[in-house]
């Protein structure tokens, strides 16, 4: 039987039609904003919003206070064949074949740039080259008088970006999805970058996924018996525990390791969901919608337990990393950006050391943390070394040196994502091991 | 022959045929679609190399990052877009790729479309009724020999 499931009949304009509006349910400032009152931009905004909504089978609409963005000239942009900022932002981000002049964010949403196109410290080694970088701070300069603020990172959650529980936000970077649900109780999907952007500009998202109560309970209980310890040790895990999941999946994860703290959760959440696209995943005892299984799995029924042992995680560790030793030319580190402490533990490591000259090493981070770091004399510890402490931007956005044959991470995310942008044969291992590989010049993980 | 139908939600309506582009295994979200070509870029997966355009694209859900979306949007404005989306159930990414495609989509399957749709059949896509069918399934002989897809 189909036809109850069918809401929707002959649409298959461009246009918003009349039968997609009736079946939403919305409220008298949605319905104004969806006939223009609020001018062209918004209306464009709702009208994806509402067109999404109906594809979701949602009825109502959630107002949304927070939205991480990703603002600037990303390449795939290009597509849009203009330099006209409206015209581009129209065509990628409201979806509409008009042009709609982006005059102000919704007033009432506190929007974030997310990660930008290049980093700002090495101008004279732009990969990105000079055309696009005055294209993007052009971008970038129509995005602040819209009312966005610079952000320039990844990990917007340690940076202001503070949605508490309850609270609905946007953000186009997965792992914050999964860190602002699972660890803050605050009410988000992983959606996209134009449903964002449409979101920010008309203030609303459809109230479906995760915005739901009853969509937040555990539907898998998932057993670690690896004991992690290390932030290493958390990154692989959420490799290994995607690996296992399906589309959809809210996992509760159990087991007899000793407790994680944020950065070790913001490396696994990062990990976890790239390799699976999770939205929200409970820890036992240490998120706060799982202080038990049983309040994590709500009425969803006991399910089987999904062990994760030693030797998978050693499966996952093989995957991202079958080479040998050989010359490394290219190391990113941070990812997500790092913490503070992180930074300091680096710094730490390579006071008084000298990379190898034919190794070139990037250390990335949020720009607070560059101006802590700075203060501190990590970031003195860091470039003596040989190394670059960088901001804003990481491999995924900017692009790789010329002529790399090899590159190593730290973190399986980047890992995963550098199959897709380079023909380098690329290297996964901790910290510690990519730091060694960045003295000696030869990798020198597992 | 009875043609193989099965039925679902219709979640943007329309009508679109084409060539199946099909994979359980879903595509990765950040670069693993080229925006230029339309092509699929992930290494190792199984539509790899080949080009969206046409295509009716039928793939269990998204994985990985929140970037999903734009890449097939910005494929559809090069030109390279699919003919109509199919998941057996949505997620937000998925549901945010057809809203923003805008194209024919079916999903909340009555029946899995893995074991009996395959790479190059012809599929119709009623997105009005909900209704996917198998119209024609590729010969043996027929495989590289210039479906759209491919």
């Amino acid at each position: 039987m189909v036809l109850p499931f069918c809401l929707k009949k002959g649409m298959a304009s461009l246009n918003l039609l009349e039968s997609e509006r009736t079946q939403m349910n919305l409220n008298g400032i949605q319905k104004s904003i969806l006939d223009g009152e609020r001018g062209q931009a918004p209306q464009k905004a709702m009208e994806l919003i509402v067109r999404y909504a109906g594809v979701l089978g949602a009825e109502r609409l959630c107002r949304v206070s927070w939205a991480d963005l990703f603002c600037g000239a990303h390449h795939y942009l290009d597509v849009a064949g203009s330099d006209d900022f409206d015209r581009v932002f129209s065509t990628m981000s409201l979806c509409t074949t008009q042009t709609a002049e982006l005059k102000q964010m919704d007033r009432g949403c506190i929007c974030y740039s997310g990660v930008e196109v290049d980093c700002t410290e090495v101008p004279e080694k732009m990969l990105v080259g000079p055309d696009r970088q005055t294209k993007n701070l052009a971008m970038l300069s129509r995005f602040v008088n819209s009312g966005v603020v610079l952000s320039g990172s990844c990990v917007p959650y340690l940076l202001g970006f503070v949605p508490l529980a309850g609270e609905h936000f946007v953000s186009c970077e997965s792992s914050a999805v999964l860190f602002l649900n699972s660890l803050w109780g605050a009410c988000g999907n992983g959606d996209g970058i134009e449903a964002s952007f449409c979101a920010a500009v008309c203030g609303y998202t459809p109230l479906w996924g995760r915005h739901l109560p009853e969509n937040r309970k555990a539907t898998h209980v998932v057993e670690i018996q690896s004991r992690p310890e290390s932030i290493h040790d958390w990154d692989v895990l959420g490799h290994t525990v995607g690996m296992r999941l399906p589309p959809m999946a809210v996992p509760v994860i159990t087991g007899g390791y000793s407790r994680p703290d944020a950065i070790r959760l913001k490396a696994f959440f990062a990990s976890l969901a790239c390799a699976a696209g999770t939205e929200m995943c409970h820890l036992e005892g240490i998120t706060p919608e799982a202080a038990t299984i049983q309040q994590a799995l709500g009425d969803n029924p006991d399910q089987a337990c999904i062990p994760v042992s030693t030797v998978d995680v050693a499966e996952s560790v093989e995957a991202l990393n079958g080479h040998d030793r050989q010359p490394i030319d290219y190391i990113s580190l941070g990812c997500p950006h790092y913490h503070i402490d992180e930074i300091r533990r680096i710094a730490a490591f390579l006071d008084g050391r000298r990379i190898h000259p034919d190794t070139l090493v990037h250390v990335w981070t949020a720009g607070p943390f560059k101006y802590m770091a700075d203060r501190c004399g990590y970031t003195r510890s860091i470039e003596n070394a040989g190394a670059h402490l960088l901001t804003g931007s990481c491999p995924s956005t900017r692009g790789y040196p010329a002529g790399m044959r090899t590159a190593a991470y730290d973190a399986a995310k980047q890992r995963m994502s550098a199959a897709q942008e380079t023909d380098a044969r690329l290297f996964y291992g901790s910290v510690e091991q990519c730091l060694q590989t960045a003295i000696s010049g030869i990798w020198e993980g597992h | 022959m009875e043609p193989i139908v099965i039925r679902g939600r219709g979640a943007l309506g329309g009508v679109a045929e084409g060539p199946a582009l099909i994979s359980r295994r879903t595509i990765t979200g950040w670069g693993g679609v080229d925006v230029h070509t339309g092509k699929v870029k992930e290494p190792g997966h199984p539509l790899e190399g080949m080009s969206l355009k046409g295509g009716i694209l039928i793939m269990e859900g998204s994985r990985g990052s929140n970037g999903w979306s734009i890449f097939f949007h910005a494929a559809q404005v090069s030109g390279f877009g699919p003919a109509a989306l199919v998941f057996p159930h949505l997620d937000s990414r998925t549901a945010v790729a057809a809203a923003v495609l805008n194209i024919p989509t079916v999903t909340d399957l009555e029946s899995d479309p893995f074991g009996v749709i395959n790479v190059g059949d012809r599929v119709r896509v009623d997105g009005d009724q909900g209704l996917i069918t198998v119209i024609r399934v590729l010969r043996i002989s027929e495989i590289g020999e210039g479906e759209d897809c491919v």
